[in-house]
C-alpha cells in the first residue's frame, strides 16, 4: 500500500509490563478526522482508556503523537503531543512540545508511540530507524534531565532524547515530559505518567524524511505563510528579538498581572524588575528556535556572579516569568531565572509550581501554613525561599513534596482549597480573568484546566490581533473563544507551533495541511476537525467526572483594588452562556446530542 | 503627564519613561513625542499624521485608545500614557 502523504504510516506499540514492541498501520480515518498530533493522540487514547482510569496506574496509556505537519517544511513545523489523562487534573492532558524530537521520530519512521503498563524497572526506549527496543535505565534512574540526555547522546551519538526528571520518577503531579533539555511538554503531570510506567527517556534517530501529497502546491503555501510570518512584527521580528517575557509591562499596564496569588490585585509598581527589557539587558545570551522555525523565540540565558543561582539555560517564558515573579511578589529577575532552570533542569512546569509557591506563600502570611511544616519563615517577595522551595520540590525533600501536589491540593489540605487559583486543579497562568474578560472565560473552559494556550483571549483583548477587543467587556466573547480554541486546536494538531497564529490564520494553515496530505476540503471543513477534537476532549472529560466550568472564588468575588479595572470582577456566567450557545451545548455546558452526531461523535 | 516606553521603543527614547507637559490629546504627544524622536515618526503615526501607526499600541491610563476617542483622546496632565510597538508572548 502506498504510504499516506504527509505521515510515516506506522504507529509503535510498547507495552512495557510485557516488554513487547509491535508496529501498526496508522489509523488513517481517525488520522483524516482528528488531523494529527493533539486531536489523534487523544482520539487513539480515547479509543483505549477507559475514562475513569487512575492516572498513574499501569492501565493508563502515554501516548505521544506527532502531526502530518510535523517534520515537513511547514512553517513551524517541529511540533509533537503528549498525551494522557492528567494526575494534576483528573481529565485529559494534552502537552504539546517543539524542539526536534517529534521531526527526528517521524524520520525514522513513526508518526507515534503508544505507551501501555508498567516496566518492571526502569527502561528507555531506543529507536534507531527500523531498530526498537527497550533497553536498561536503571543508571539513568535518580537522574536530571540535562544528566540523562548528555548520557544518552554520549552513548548514541546523534540523537533526539525526550526524557523525564527525578519529578517524573517520583509522581510529582506537574512533573513534565522534556525533549532536547528544554522543551517541555509541561503541563498537567505527563512526565508523573512517564514516570509512573518506570519509563525515563525515549531515544531517536531517523535518517527518513516525509513526503507530502502535493510538493510544489505544497511549497508555494510555505512561501505564502513563511512570507506573512517574516513581515508581521511579532513573528518577523517581535518575538524573535525581545521574547515572550516582553509582554510583563504591557499586561500590567492593563491591570492584568496578577500579583502576590491574585490577592493584591492585578498591577504592580515594580513589574518592571522583571520585563522582558530587563531580561535582555541582563541575562540574554541569544535567541534560539525550534526545527525549522523562522521565529526563534526561545531565550538563552547565562547567571554570573550570583553565587548559587549561577547557570546556563533556556527562559524563561513569560509564564515562569510572571509565577516567579509577580506571583510570587519577587523583584529578583535572577532568582526568577534560576528557578525556571531547576524547573527545566528536573522536569517540572513552572507555571504551576510558581503559582503553587505563591499560594503557600498567602498561606503562610495568614497563618494557615505552620512555619515548621516549610521549616524557615514563608512571605511574599522572598527570592531566596522562593528558590529554596523549588529545589525542595525538584529534590522531593520537606515541604517540597507537599509543594508537588500543585496549589490546589496543597491549599486543601491546609483548609483554603479557594486560594488555589486554578480552574480544575490546574494552575491559571499570568493574565487576570478579572481585567482581561475573555481570558477568564478560557481559564473556565479549558479542556485541560486553568491554560493560555487552548484559546489565547489576549490575542483580540489586549494585543487586537487580528481584532481588537474591549478586555473589560463581554459581548462577542463567547463566539470569538469558541473559534480560537477550534482553530487552536487544528494548529496543534498539524504539528506547527501555535506562535505561528499571531501572523498566519486559517487560510495558511488549512493550505498547508491540505497540500501535505492531499486533501481538498474547504478551509471550514478543516475548522470543523478542530471543532470535533475539541467536542472530543470534552466528552472524555464528562465520562472521567469533570469539575464545573468555573472560577476560583477570588476572581468571581474580589473585585480589583487598582489598576484600570479597578473594581472589576470575572462576569463568568454571562459569558459562559454565550460561550456554551455558539458552541451549540446545553445551558449546563454538556455536549448536546446533536452536537455531537453531527461532529460523528456519538456516544 | 507620565509617558511610559516599552520594548524597542525604549532604543529610540533612550529611557523607560519621562515627563512631557503640554498636550491635550493623543494626537499632540504623538506629534511631541515624534518632533523630540524623529525616528517614532513612522512608527507611531501614519504616513498622513492623522492616525496612530498600525503597529503601535498606546495606552492612556491603561486602556487602548480604541476604547477611548482614538488618536483624538484628550490627556491632562495627571495622565499616564503607555507607547509600545505591537508585541506577543504567551
Amino acid at each position: 500500500m502506498a504510504q499516506a502523504k504527509g505521515w510515516m504510516g506506522t504507529i509503535l506499540r510498547v507495552n512495557l509490563t510485557e516488554g513487547t514492541i509491535t508496529k501498526e498501520p496508522l489509523n488513517m480515518q481517525d488520522a483524516n478526522d482528528y488531523v494529527g498530533a493533539r486531536g489523534l493522540g487523544t482520539k487513539y487514547y480515547c479509543n483505549e482508556v477507559d475514562p475513569k482510569v487512575e492516572p498513574l496506574a499501569p492501565e493508563n496509556k502515554l501516548i505521544f503523537m506527532t502531526g502530518p505537519l510535523t517534520g515537513t517544511a511547514a512553517t513551524s513545523a517541529g511540533r509533537y503531543e503528549v498525551v494522557s489523562k492528567a494526575p494534576l487534573t483528573g481529565i485529559i492532558g494534552a502537552a504539546n512540545s517543539g524542539g526536534h524530537f517529534g521531526p527526528e521520530l517521524k524520520y525514522a519512521g513513526y508518526d507515534g508511540i503508544i505507551f501501555e503498563g508498567k516496566a518492571e524497572k526502569p527502561v528507555y526506549l531506543l529507536i534507531l530507524d527500523d531498530q526498537v527496543e527497550l533497553l536498561d535505565a536503571g543508571d539513568l534512574w535518580g537522574q536530571g534531565v540535562h544528566e540523562v540526555t548528555e548520557a544518552l547522546e554520549a552513548k548514541h551519538g546523534s540523537v533526539r532524547v525526550s526524557t523525564i526528571g527525578t519529578p517524573g520518577e517520583r509522581g510529582v503531579l506537574f512533573a513534565g515530559v522534556m525533549n532536547d533539555k528544554n522543551r517541555a511538554a509541561g503541563r498537567g503531570g505527563m512526565g508523573a505518567v512517564m514516570g509512573s510506567k518506570n519509563l525515563k527517556a525515549v531515544v531517536v534517530r531517523g535518517t527518513g524524511g516525509v513526503k507530502v501529497a502535493r510538493p510544489k502546491e505544497f511549497m508555494d503555501e510555505i512561501t505564502k505563510a513563511r512570507t506573512m510570518l517574516c513581515e508581521h512584527p511579532v513573528t518577523g521580528e517581535g518575538l524573535g528579538a525581545l521574547g515572550t517575557e516582553i509582554l510583563v509591562n504591557i499586561v500590567n499596564e492593563v491591570g492584568g498581572l496578577p500579583l502576590r496569588n491574585g490577592r493584591d490585585g492585578a498591577y504592580w509598581d515594580e513589574a518592571d524588575s522583571t520585563s522582558g527589557e530587563r531580561l535582555v539587558d541582563t541575562y540574554l545570551v541569544k535567541n534560539q528556535g525550534c526545527f525549522g522555525c523562522t521565529i526563534a523565540c526561545g531565550r538563552v540565558t547565562k547567571i554570573e556572579g550570583r553565587g548559587d543561582l549561577d547557570g546556563l539555560g533556556e527562559g524563561p517564558e513569560y509564564e515562569a516569568g510572571w509565577s516567579y515573579g509577580a506571583a510570587c511578589g519577587v523583584t529578583d529577575l535572577g532568582a526568577i531565572v534560576k528557578a525556571n532552570f531547576i524547573c527545566n533542569e528536573q522536569g517540572m512546569d513552572p507555571i504551576t509550581l510558581g503559582a503553587t509557591i505563591a499560594c503557600a506563600m498567602e498561606l503562610s502570611e495568614m497563618g494557615a501554613i505552620p512555619e515548621e511544616d516549610i521549616g524557615f519563615p514563608l512571605r511574599f517577595g522572598d527570592a531566596e525561599a522562593m528558590v529554596k522551595l523549588t529545589q525542595m520540590t525538584a529534590d522531593g525533600e520537606g515541604f517540597g513534596q507537599i509543594l508537588g501536589l500543585g496549589s490546589y491540593r496543597m491549599a486543601e489540605k491546609y483548609g483554603h482549597p479557594e486560594l488555589s487559583m486554578s480552574a480544575k486543579k490546574q494552575e491559571m497562568p499570568a493574565y487576570d480573568g478579572r481585567a482581561i474578560q475573555g481570558i477568564g472565560l478560557e481559564y473556565a473552559t479549558s479542556n485541560r484546566g486553568g491554560c493560555h494556550v487552548r484559546g489565547y483571549m489576549i490575542s483580540p483583548e489586549v494585543l487586537g490581533i487580528p481584532l481588537k477587543m474591549d478586555p473589560l467587556e463581554t459581548e462577542g466573547k463567547g463566539a470569538l473563544l469558541k473559534t480560537f480554541q477550534d482553530l487552536t486546536a487544528l494548529c496543534d494538531s498539524t504539528g506547527i507551533c501555535l506562535f505561528t497564529t499571531f501572523g498566519i490564520g486559517l487560510p495558511e494553515i488549512a493550505g498547508m495541511y491540505r497540500e501535505a496530505v492531499g486533501s481538498d476540503e474547504s478551509d471550514e471543513e478543516i475548522l470543523l476537525k478542530g471543532e470535533r477534537i475539541w467536542n472530543l476532549e470534552k466528552r472524555f472529560n464528562i465520562q472521567a467526572g469533570v469539575e464545573k466550568d468555573t472560577l476560583p472564588p477570588r476572581l468571581l468575588r474580589e473585585a480589583l483594588p487598582s489598576g484600570p479595572a479597578k473594581g472589576k470582577v470575572s462576569q463568568l456566567q454571562t459569558m459562559l452562556a454565550d460561550y456554551y450557545a455558539e458552541r451549540g451545548w446545553t445551558a449546563d455546558g454538556d455536549p448536546t446530542p446533536e452536537k455531537l452526531e453531527e461532529l460523528n461523535l456519538s456516544y | 503627564m507620565l509617558v511610559k516606553f516599552f520594548a524597542t521603543y525604549r532604543q529610540i527614547s533612550g529611557c523607560n519613561q519621562c515627563d512631557i507637559s503640554g498636550p491635550s490629546s493623543v494626537l499632540e504627544l504623538l506629534e511631541e513625542v515624534s518632533r523630540r524622536w524623529p525616528a517614532f515618526r513612522p512608527l507611531v503615526l501614519n504616513e498622513a499624521g492623522t492616525e496612530k501607526g498600525e503597529d503601535a499600541i498606546i495606552l492612556v491610563n491603561g486602556r487602548h485608545i480604541e476604547h477611548l476617542d482614538g488618536i483624538r483622546t484628550a490627556l491632562s496632565e495627571a495622565d499616564y500614557v503607555a507607547l509600545t510597538p505591537l508585541v506577543a508572548g504567551g
